[in-house]
């Protein structure tokens, strides 16, 4: 029956190209949109399984706001079950340019905090921040690649004071040193400097953007990041578990785009499918009858034209997906050079868009296909 | 004398115009033994297309049966109405007889892929019959291809596919010329001799001369049914 079904499309070439290209369209949009909420997804999912491990620490939101000493972090360390505590300084890194999803971060660190707050990243080249180091940076792969960045470069950073009114900025060279792995998290797009270089070029004392805090082994990062913020006054704690959640919920955007793209694509691409067989089933009326006056059974028929409109959705599926799949692999390829990776063809997206694509031809297929398999032969053979 | 290998009994149908009911067929009875060679004959409008897609299962009587090889037919099943059709029955039409997209060879060959006929088999099979048909040389081109002549031919070489108890041609030679119309009737009189029934509808004089047993029709019935010598 096969090639029976292959005549059939074969036969009529625009209007199978036409609905062909109506899929692909829509399966080109959920490989792009999909491609993109598979990236943040995978992001995130390396990000937290990076950070997993630690409680986050954060000013209490209220008049004073935003400020956290550095010493808090001592108070954290003295709470029953953390084994340390330090705090972070983060900043954009150019704070003029609003970043694309997110953009390079500054982030002031300890040099000997380092080992904890990377875990086991290695670097490709250089060296780690050690006591003493000044204006001198560990870049991410990202930044790295974004601005052609090696050991021995120079990388300029900018600030810009919010807290005064005077908006002046002020930039800085530092010296690179090293240079991380590739992790897929947003220490790819991080520069790291010694937290007192932070703090003194951000102009912020010796205040932190938030802290850190490690559990003791077998100790309960949910349990723990209550008892922190009991024994702590004035600060507000972040559990692994919260964090996670936090992040599902801005990552349910990237799904409802990637959802509506696809019902997008069910909707025209299946709207298409269905009009281009219930005009071919229209227009060999006579054949199925005929079909059937020389004894073709009701799944014959059915399994002619579900046949039909699924090879149109496989078709369909493939174009798409290698129409998005070049799209993707060109602005990928493009966007890498300015630091960023913002798509993810991941071998689960192109299951799903086959099988959506599939799915999509033999649905739309299966009104028509009864239209034609209920056609009484009498009836279709009798008119000319 | 043997069980018939047609029989047909009281069959009538009444089709609905609107709310006018119209006896296409009232009341018919007759029997056809194995290997007859028979025509129907009946002005326009008489009935007999009605008749013969009775017999072919493609419509329901409204009263009446029909027996083919002692098995009702009629009181068929919808899902078992196909399979009657493609062991018992083999369709020739006066028009549309063929699928457009496919060639002459696969017109021949999907009837019996309906019939389930393994692949090796069919295309031995239906060689050999568009080869008895003449048809050797034009197998493999598109109906549109061929002359309404042939374009029947192929369309008996399909009937013939799967052996079937009788063969119903609706009026074959209706838009053919008189050679072609000649030919026909002597490849359908040739399978007749070798044991074939077949049943011709037709109001064409010189092809029901060439039977052996005429029923002529009149407003859905059987006005005469007389065998020639
Ligand atoms: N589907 C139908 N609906 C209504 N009337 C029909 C239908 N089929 C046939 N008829 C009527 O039944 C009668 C017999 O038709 P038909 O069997 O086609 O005659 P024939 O083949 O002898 O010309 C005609 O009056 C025709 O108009
Ligand atoms: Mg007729």
């Amino acid at each position: 029956m096969f090639d029976i079904i292959l005549k059939n499309i074969t036969q009529r070439k625009l209007r199978t190209g036409l609905t062909i290209f109506g899929i692909a369209l829509g399966i080109f949009a959920v490989i792009v949109m999909g491609g993109m909420s598979e990236h943040f997804n995978q992001t995130f999912d390396r990000s937290i399984s990076l950070t997993a491990d630690k409680i986050r620490v954060f000013p209490e939101i209220g008049f004073g706001g935003g400020d956290l000493n550095e010493s808090k972090a001592r108070e954290v360390k003295r709470v029953t079950g953390v084994a340390d505590a330090y705090g972070l300084l983060q900043a954009s890194l150019d704070p003029e340019s609003l970043g694309f999803f997110g953009g390079d971060a500054v982030i002031g660190v300890q040099p000997e905090k380092f080992p904890s707050l990377l875990r086991d990243t290695k670097l490709t080249e250089g060296r780690f921040l050690t006591f003493g180091d000044g204006y001198r940076t560990v870049i991410g792969s990202s930044v790295a690649r974004e601005f052609n960045l090696k050991t021995g470069d120079e990388i300029q950073i900018k600030s810009k004071s919010s807290l005064r009114t005077s908006s002046i900025a002020h930039a800085r060279n530092f010296t690179v040193v090293g240079v991380l792995e590739y992790t897929g998290s947003f220490f790819d797009n991080s520069v790291l400097i010694p937290l007192k270089t932070a703090q003194k070029f951000y102009e912020r004392g010796d205040t932190v953007s938030f802290i850190l805090a490690v559990p003791d082994q077998g100790v309960d990062a949910e349990d723990l990041s209550k008892r922190i913020e009991l024994n702590v006054e004035k600060i507000k704690t972040f559990s692994p578990e919260q964090l996670r959640k936090q992040i599902e919920q801005s990552l349910v955007v990237f799904t409802l785009i990637t959802i509506s793209a696809a019902v997008l694509a069910a909707i025209i691409g299946g709207l298409s499918v269905m009009n281009t067989m219930l005009m071919s089933v229209s227009e060999r009326t006579k054949e199925f009858g005929l079909m059937k006056a020389l004894g073709a059974e009701t799944r014959d028929i059915l399994f002619m034209t579900m046949g039909e409109s699924a090879i149109m959705g496989v078709l369909g599926g493939i174009f798409g997906i290698i129409g998005g799949g070049a799209l993707v692999y060109y602005l990928n390829d493009y966007l890498a050079s300015r630091g960023t990776i913002l798509f993810s063809v991941t071998p689960r997206l192109l299951v799903i868009s086959i099988v959506f694509s599939t799915l999509l031809g033999i649905i739309s297929g299966l009104y028509p296909a009864y239209r034609a398999a209920k056609m009484s032969p009498m009836e279709a053979l009798r008119y000319e | 004398m043997n069980e018939p290998i047609l029989r047909v009994r009281d069959l009538s149908k009444t089709y609905m115009q609107g709310k006018i009911p119209v006896h296409a067929l009232s009341d018919v009875s007759f029997d056809v033994q194995k290997g007859e060679f028979l025509s129907i004959v009946g002005p326009s409008g008489s009935g007999k297309s009605t008749f013969l897609s009775m017999i072919g299962l493609l419509d329901k009587p409204t009263s009446g049966s029909v027996f083919i090889d002692g098995v009702e037919v009629t009181k068929a099943t919808d899902s078992e109405a196909p399979v009657i059709r493609r062991k018992k029955i083999g369709f020739v039409f006066q028009h549309f007889n063929l699928i457009p997209t496919l060639s002459a060879l696969e017109n021949v060959d999907i009837a019996m892929r309906f019939a389930r006929v393994p692949k090796s088999r069919r295309r031995e099979r239906a060689i050999d019959l568009l080869t008895q048909m003449g048809l050797r040389d034009r197998m493999n081109h598109k109906p549109s291809e061929l002359s309404g002549g042939e374009q029947q031919r192929v369309a008996i070489a399909r009937a013939m596919a799967n052996n079937p108890a009788i063969i119903l041609a609706d009026e074959p030679t209706g838009e053919v010329d008189t050679k072609t119309r000649d030919m026909i009737v002597e490849l359908l009189r040739g399978l007749s001799e070798k044991g074939q029934t077949i049943l011709v509808v037709t109001h064409d004089i010189a092809v029901s001369a060439k039977t052996r047993r005429i029923i002529t029709m009149r407003d859905g019935m059987i006005e005469s049914d007389r065998m020639i010598s």
